[in-house]
Parts: structure tokens; C-alpha cells; sequence
């Protein structure tokens, strides 16, 4: 024992001494410029990520550029523990520590993007044209941002010019699908005027998978995002700035009613305008006002719709203003006060509503800021809500970090995050028309039933009535996390362990039966899921210009009830083999849908300053879609798996000048498709021209 | 009173010995017929209407002391589409229902076929003016439908208990609703597959 105790301790030293010994060689060749970058989510205020408690990833927009990648689901799936994912109601979206894109907010400058359906936002939507970097920060934070931040925040920060220039940039990409993205960028930056505009079109033929089912994967579509940003310094102490955001995509349409294809468009608007004002106080007050509206629309139309009256063009229109104020206030070199107070309207109309809908919500938050010591520092905030249609929220958050040396820190924080029923789960009013299952909002449910009711056409209803019709409560969740992380030159190292602890999920449940003998559902608060795991990365830079990066995720997930009733003995599967039911035991049940156990990604990065190259692999383990066999759960026994798989995609830049750049790229070289992976394009090529028009004043 | 109790207590004595002798000679005797195991497959249960207009067509009737499909009034249970009916109660109102003759009955069990011993605690449903005595709708009954798939599932772990058109008992464990047990295409559906026990002795409620 004494032995290898030993031995290993030698071990230990002269890898430590090897350490220490190259470190010290390469620290001599090697300029290390470490910048200090700065996160804006964690505290709505400019601050430093190396004081931040909580675990944050940060996408620049050098990764940005040199991986090639058009939009913003495509950047945000190759960070560790991030999925871009489409759930049962085929949309797609993100999921953050194995918590679904419902409970993900994503935010644009600080400020909420709309538009979801079936919970999710499609992150396609959006152009990494002008993206200065993006930022990730895990776990939950209504804290800061009230309703929707269960699992994280997203928090997109677009370019800004801070130097006096005229400057341009136009790029043009194509890959081997013969999808097109052209970028023009303009800035004129002068002493107290500075404006911005950038363009995107984005084209796509679409895709298809599975050519044996008629329709394509993904359908062709245009989308044109252009955006304006105009800043005025008044005087070093007032400034104001106006951004503005319009997207417009179209996108083909085929439906099959009754066997007969029709073939019609889905157009969707996106608008997003800020108005803010900033203003200093003595250097230890500022004082922010913005104004935020933002708007989307989304119209489904069918061609040559006289001839058929059963299709109903579909649409959803959803509006949001927020005024908004805050506050920070240094107290002293060391602390910091934060407070801030705003309103939200937020409208939507839509079809399968019977009429339009609106909430109001008030909110206020407050958070300090403290440093003791460059040692020790803390974060605690917390906000209050108060909404229009249910109760208050009051949502805490706490976190610290602790330097122990130069090198090694420790951090952890505790939060509470909710999401508002939302629309849907209160007005939506839905009966299929081929099937004759009706869905019922919280809200309109009493009255629909009594109509059925009247109607003769319900035989019974199975929860007291006074059940059904009870207000339903915001979901909401615990999230704890607790990380370690190590600083050294040459290499990065984080760990984080986390868990969410979630509540009253809202979810359908049958509540009567129809004289058709189908059901009709309406939305309860019943499930309790909990996720956990740890996430880690790892970053060693070998040489002056490659970089090697390691990341991965650990993940369990699992319904609180349905893992009682497995060991309670009361769910059941069915053998694969003969079809008889067997028990299923506790080792059998695989988890949530769509949650992969394991999450691996491995990049190398080369920079030097003529040429770039990444190389990335990415890893995802097997997961269930959705339970086939009717129990309940996803279990062993289910039908519904997607095998792990690997993803690699390559990109080289180089620089032929000071203005042009070009790049070449390959995506998923293995060539992996599948049916059920909608989002998985199969192999493709692409080039890109980068041209940059300089005229520095 | 001291002496009726004594004689209570030796005729339970001997109705006692007389039934375990009974029960112990049974095989050899072979006054008591052991219960039925057996496996249907492939049962055709085709209806005509659904998605959206008014389902009919024939009820295929099953007999569970032949075994067999069967079109006379001594049926059991019968199949049309994903609803079962049982021969008992009355009709529910859906057309071409067939006309209800016996005391049939029908009550739903969690747990596996096997682990199912005796009707014990078991309440059973009639059909009725409102209802099936087997509910229908997805997860309200036997099966599950899937809006993702259109598949239908027998849901694991639900065994249908049914007592006969003449008060015998039966269990029943739907396997499969596809043609050959094969879902992978939604039109090879309404074809049933499934185990079952059946005590043909009069009275006994235990499928030992």
C-alpha cells in the first residue's frame, strides 16, 4: 500500500515539475493576452465574468466567425450541454441543463424574444450577422428576469461601435444545398453621432431527409433581417440609442387535408425596437430608461383557397411593450446596489382563441453587489411580480465565489426561476377536426364544458368540477449550482455540479369524455421533475496558436411521481419480444424525452493570423423521443430511441489581404441523417467571401 | 345455544374436510375442467366510418368457452374498431350494435396477466345507455393513442377482466391492435392479438 502510495506521489511531483517546468518554457515564447471579458446578463450591468457566481459561457465573435455558422441555433448546439432540439410538437429549440426551450429565455440586448410555438423559439430566426458575442448564463434567473428563466438565460449582444470610423463589410456564403447568405454592414461612427445597419438574407432550398415520404424535411424559405442602430452622446454623462430590428421570412407551405396536397406560405414578421436612455450621476449613480416594443406575426396561408372552405388560414400575432427603469448605485468601491422596476403588455391573438387575450404584469428587483477583499464575492437579488392573471412571484437568488488563490476559485449559487402559464394554457380553445379530441385553455375550460354539456355531447366528466377549473399556479423551480474552477496560463479548467428542482409542471390530462368517445383535455399542474448532472470544460492551449478544447455534460432526468409508482411496482412495459406485460423496474426507466445522458464535444482551434482552422466533434447519447408503449414513461422497453451519434464540422479562413478573407467549411462530414432528426442536415460544403472596406478617419 | 354452536361448528368441520378432499381429487376425478389458456391472434375487428364521421359496422363477437369467433347470441365480448363490447347491459347507442342476451361484464386489473389470481375486489360494468363497460378514448380504457405516430397501443399492465354472457370468469391481455403484431404501418391495424385464461367452472372466481 505504502508502495503505490508512494509511487504514485512520485508520479504526481514530476508531472507537476514536467507542469511547472513547460510552462515556464512556453510562458517565454508566448505572449499571453488575456482579455478580460466582460458579461452583461448575470447582473444587467457591465461586469467582469471572473467575479461572476454563476456558470456562464461566453460564444465570441471571433468563434462565430471562424466556425462559419449562419445562424443562432447553429452556434448555441455545439456548446456543451446545449441542444438544439425539436420536442413532440415537431418545433424546435433549446434545452439548458436538460431543462426543454419553453424554460430557456432569449434575450436580445438585455431584452425578451417572442414568438413561440408549442413553447418553442426558433432560434433559426436569427442572423449572427452583426452578434458581438453571446451569452449564456445556466440555471435559474428570475431574479433578474422574471417569468420563462427556469433553465437560463440566452442573451444575444449585437455589435456596437465605439471607435470614430466609416467602415463596411459585406459577405456572400453558399454551401453544396445551394443555400445563400449575403451580410452588408455599414458604421459611421463620429464624436456624438454614430449609426449602424446591417443586412442579412438568408435563403434556403430546404431539405429532405426522407425522400420516401412525400414533402420535404424543411421546406425553402427567404429570410431578410435588417437592423438600424443609431447612438448620441449628448455629454459624457447622457447618451441615447435606438435599435431596431425587422425580420421577414417566407417560407413554403404543404399540407395534406383529407389526402389532397395544398401548397400555400408561412410568413413571419419579427420586430424589435429599443429606445434607451443612459444617464451618469457623479460617476457613482447610473440611471437607464429603455422603451421596448417588440412584435411578431405569423400567417399560414393556403393557395387557391376558394375552392376548399374547411382550411382556415392560420395565424398568431403576439405584441409585447416593456417600459423599463433601473438603477445602479456604487456605494463604495466595493459594493454595489442595483435596482430596477417595469411593466409588461403583452397581447396575442390568435386562431383556436376565441377572442384576443392580454396580460399585465408589474415587476420590481433589486440585487447587491459585494466584494470583500478581491477574496470573496457575492451576488444576492431578488424580484417581485406581479401579474394580471395569477398569483405574485416573489423569486430569490444567491451566489458567491471564492477565490482560494490565484488560480483556483470556487463558486455556487441557489436561485428560483418560474415560468407564467402562458397563453395557450389558458385560452387556448382546440377540437381536432379529424380525430374530435378537444383541448381546453385553464381559463375557458368551464365554460366549454358547459356548453358541451349542454349540448348533450359530454358522457362524463372525471374530476370534480371544482378541480378543473382551479387557477393554475406559474411553474416554478429550485436550481442549484456548485463549481470549481482553475485559471492557469495555459490551461482552463471548470466543473460544475447542478440540479433544478421543478414544480407543478403544466402538462394535459384528460378531464371528460365526449359522446364520440374521445377526450377532452385541459391544462393542470401536476408534474415534478427534477435534472441533474455536472457539466465540465476543459481548454489547453498548446502552441501560440492551437488550442485544444474538451467539454461534457452528465446528465439524469426524471419524473419525481412516475419514479415513486416504478418503485411502488405499479407501471408496467411491454416485452419487446412476446408483447406481454412485464414490471418495470426502477433501472428500466430511462428518464425525460429528448435528454441525452451524456454530452461530449471536442474542438481544436488554429489561429494564427493568416489562417484559421477549427475542427469540431460533437457527441450526443441516446435519447427517447417520446413513450411508445403507452405507460407513461420512457422506459427500455420503448420504440422510440434515437442511437447516439457524431457530429464533425470543419472550417479554414484565411486572409488574402487587409479587406478580403475567405473561408471554406464542411458540416457533419460522417454524413449522419436521420428521420427523426429533423434539424440534421446531412453532409455539406460551403465557401464564404469576406470583404472589409476600411476608411478609418 | 351452546349446543347449536357445537353443531355449527362440526358441519363446518365436515362441509371443510368434504371440500379439500373434493378440491384434492379434482384432477382425478375431473368433475372440475381445468382453466383455459389460450392466445387469439389476428382477430379482425373492422369498423367502417371514423376520422370524424359516425363509426358503424358489425361487432365481431368472441366466445370464450369455444375459443372462436362466433355469431350467435352465446357470445362474450365483441370487437369493433378500438371499442369491446360485452355481452351484458345494454346497447350504448352506437349503430349496428348487437343486442346484449347475457350477464357479461367487464372490470380492468393493473398488474401482469399472470399476477392476476382471483376476481377479488374486482367491481364489474355493464354496458349501458351512456357507456362501454370497457371505456374508450385514449389512455380511458385498454389502449393509447399517440398523435405523433397514430399508433395504437394496448397499454402495459391493463389485463380486462370479464365475466361471461353466463357468469364465468375470464382475463384477457390485449398484446397487439396490428396485423401480425407488426404497427409499423397505422393500416394494419384492427386486428387483435391477445392472451387470455378462462375458468370454465360454474362459480369459481380463481384463474389458479
Amino acid at each position: 500500500m505504502i508502495r503505490i502510495k508512494n509511487l504514485s506521489l512520485y508520479l504526481l511531483i514530476i508531472l507537476n515539475l514536467n507542469l511547472v517546468c513547460s510552462q515556464k518554457k512556453r510562458n517565454d515564447s508566448i505572449i499571453t493576452k488575456k482579455l478580460s471579458e466582460v458579461i452583461l446578463t448575470a447582473t444587467k450591468r457591465v461586469k467582469k465574468i471572473t467575479s461572476v457566481p454563476y456558470p456562464v459561457n461566453i460564444i465570441s465573435k471571433n468563434e462565430i466567425k471562424n466556425l462559419g455558422v449562419i445562424r443562432l441555433n447553429e452556434i448555441l448546439n455545439e456548446q456543451t450541454g446545449i441542444f438544439s432540439i425539436s420536442d413532440e410538437s415537431g418545433f424546435e429549440g433549446i434545452q439548458i441543463q436538460g431543462i426543454s426551450s419553453e424554460y430557456v429565455m432569449i434575450l436580445i440586448d438585455g431584452f425578451p424574444l417572442i414568438g413561440r410555438k408549442s413553447g418553442n423559439l426558433n432560434l433559426k430566426r436569427f442572423t449572427l450577422n452583426n452578434v458581438e458575442r453571446i451569452e449564456i448564463l445556466k440555471g435559474p434567473s428570475s431574479s433578474l428576469y422574471g417569468s420563462e428563466a427556469i433553465g437560463g438565460v440566452i442573451n444575444i449582444i449585437t455589435q456596437k461601435i465605439n471607435n470614430k470610423s466609416i467602415n463596411a463589410d459585406t459577405s456572400f456564403q453558399i454551401d453544396s444545398y445551394s443555400d445563400k447568405n449575403i451580410n452588408i454592414n455599414f458604421r459611421n461612427g463620429k464624436k456624438k453621432i454614430k449609426y449602424e445597419f446591417n443586412g442579412n438574407r438568408y435563403s434556403s432550398n430546404g431539405y429532405d431527409i426522407n425522400p420516401n415520404i412525400s414533402g420535404k424535411t424543411v421546406n425553402p424559405f427567404k429570410n431578410y433581417t435588417i437592423s438600424n442602430n443609431i447612438y448620441y452622446n449628448f455629454n459624457d454623462n447622457l447618451s441615447l440609442r435606438l435599435n431596431n430590428r425587422f425580420a421577414w421570412q417566407d417560407q413554403d407551405l404543404e399540407k395534406k387535408i383529407n389526402d389532397t396536397n395544398f401548397n400555400g406560405s408561412t410568413i413571419e414578421k419579427d420586430l424589435n425596437i429599443n429606445l434607451r436612455v443612459e444617464q451618469k450621476w457623479k460617476d457613482k449613480i447610473d440611471i437607464i430608461y429603455d422603451f421596448y416594443f417588440t412584435k411578431f406575426e405569423s400567417e399560414e396561408s393556403i393557395d387557391n383557397q376558394t375552392s376548399i372552405n374547411q382550411i382556415t388560414d392560420n395565424f398568431f400575432n403576439q405584441d409585447l411593450f416593456r417600459p423599463e427603469l433601473r438603477m445602479n448605485y456604487l456605494l463604495s468601491k466595493n459594493l454595489i446596489f442595483s435596482s430596477g422596476a417595469g411593466i409588461n403588455y403583452d397581447k396575442l391573438e390568435r386562431t383556436f382563441f376565441d377572442r384576443d387575450v392580454s396580460f399585465n404584469s408589474k415587476y420590481v428587483y433589486s440585487q447587491i453587489d459585494l466584494n470583500i477583499k478581491n477574496k470573496i464575492k457575492i451576488l444576492l437579488g431578488g424580484r417581485f411580480d406581479n401579474h394580471s392573471e395569477y398569483r405574485d412571484q416573489f423569486s430569490p437568488k444567491f451566489g458567491f465565489k471564492l477565490n482560494i488563490s490565484e488560480f483556483i476559485s470556487v463558486k455556487g449559487s441557489i436561485g428560483y426561476g418560474f415560468k407564467s402559464p402562458d397563453f395557450r394554457q389558458l385560452y387556448f380553445n382546440f377540437t381536432n377536426s379529424t380525430i374530435g379530441y378537444s383541448v381546453l385553455g385553464n381559463k375557458v375550460a368551464e365554460s366549454e364544458i358547459g356548453k358541451l354539456k349542454n349540448e348533450g355531447q359530454i358522457i362524463n366528466i372525471f374530476f370534480s368540477e371544482k378541480n378543473i377549473y382551479n387557477e393554475l399556479k406559474p411553474e416554478s423551480s429550485i436550481g442549484y449550482n456548485l463549481g470549481v474552477e482553475f485559471k492557469k496560463t495555459k490551461w482552463d479548467f471548470d466543473f460544475n455540479i447542478f440540479r433544478n428542482d421543478i414544480s407543478d409542471l403544466i402538462d394535459t390530462r384528460v378531464i371528460a369524455r365526449k359522446k364520440n368517445g374521445q377526450n377532452v383535455f385541459s391544462y393542470f399542474n401536476f408534474e415534478n421533475i427534477v435534472t441533474q448532472g455536472f457539466e465540465l470544460n476543459y481548454k489547453y492551449k498548446l502552441t501560440k496558436s492551437l488550442t485544444l478544447n474538451l467539454g461534457y455534460q452528465y446528465l439524469l432526468s426524471f419524473d419525481k411521481e412516475k419514479k415513486e409508482s416504478i418503485n411502488r411496482g405499479e407501471i408496467f412495459g411491454r416485452d419487446n419480444i412476446s408483447n406481454q406485460t412485464i414490471k418495470i423496474k426502477v433501472s428500466d426507466y430511462f428518464g425525460l424525452e429528448n435528454r441525452s445522458k451524456h454530452n461530449l464535444n471536442f474542438k481544436i482551434y488554429y489561429d494564427s493570423n493568416k489562417l484559421n482552422i477549427t475542427t469540431r466533434f460533437l457527441y450526443k447519447s441516446k435519447y427517447a423521443l417520446f413513450d411508445s408503449n403507452g405507460n407513461g414513461i420512457i422506459d427500455l422497453y420503448d420504440d422510440s430511441f434515437i442511437n447516439g451519434y457524431l457530429i464533425s464540422n470543419i472550417s479554414l479562413g484565411k486572409n488574402i489581404n487587409e479587406k478580403i478573407n475567405i473561408q471554406i467549411g464542411m458540416n457533419n462530414l460522417i454524413n449522419h441523417t436521420d428521420q427523426n432528426i429533423p434539424g440534421l442536415r446531412g453532409f455539406s460544403g460551403f465557401i464564404k467571401l469576406n470583404y472589409q472596406f476600411n476608411n478609418q478617419i | 345455544m351452546k349446543t347449536t354452536n357445537r353443531l355449527q361448528n362440526i358441519t363446518l368441520a365436515i362441509i371443510l374436510i368434504i371440500f379439500y378432499s373434493c378440491s384434492k381429487d379434482d384432477n382425478n376425478l375431473s368433475d372440475k375442467v381445468a382453466s383455459i389458456t389460450g392466445k387469439i391472434e389476428n382477430f379482425a375487428a373492422p369498423q367502417t366510418g371514423g376520422q370524424g364521421q359516425p363509426i358503424g359496422g358489425e361487432f365481431s363477437k368472441f366466445s370464450f368457452k369455444t375459443g372462436k369467433k362466433t355469431t350467435d347470441d352465446n357470445w362474450d365480448i365483441a370487437f369493433r374498431g378500438t371499442t369491446i363490447a360485452v355481452n351484458g347491459g345494454e346497447k350504448t347507442g352506437t349503430a349496428d350494435e348487437p343486442d346484449r342476451t347475457g350477464n357479461a361484464g367487464a372490470s380492468i386489473f393493473s398488474g401482469t396477466l399472470a399476477g392476476l389470481k382471483n376476481i377479488d375486489g374486482l367491481v364489474f360494468n355493464q354496458d349501458s345507455g351512456t357507456s362501454f363497460a370497457i371505456p374508450t378514448g385514449s389512455d380511458n380504457g385498454w389502449y393509447n393513442y399517440n398523435f405523433q405516430t397514430n399508433l395504437i397501443s394496448s397499454i402495459p399492465g391493463k389485463i380486462l377482466v370479464f365475466r361471461t354472457h353466463d357468469n364465468k370468469y375470464a382475463k384477457v391481455e390485449i398484446l397487439s391492435y396490428y396485423l401480425n403484431q407488426d404497427n409499423s404501418n397505422p393500416s394494419n391495424g384492427r386486428y387483435y392479438t391477445f392472451n387470455y385464461v378462462y375458468n370454465p367452472n360454474d362459480g369459481e372466481t380463481s384463474f389458479e
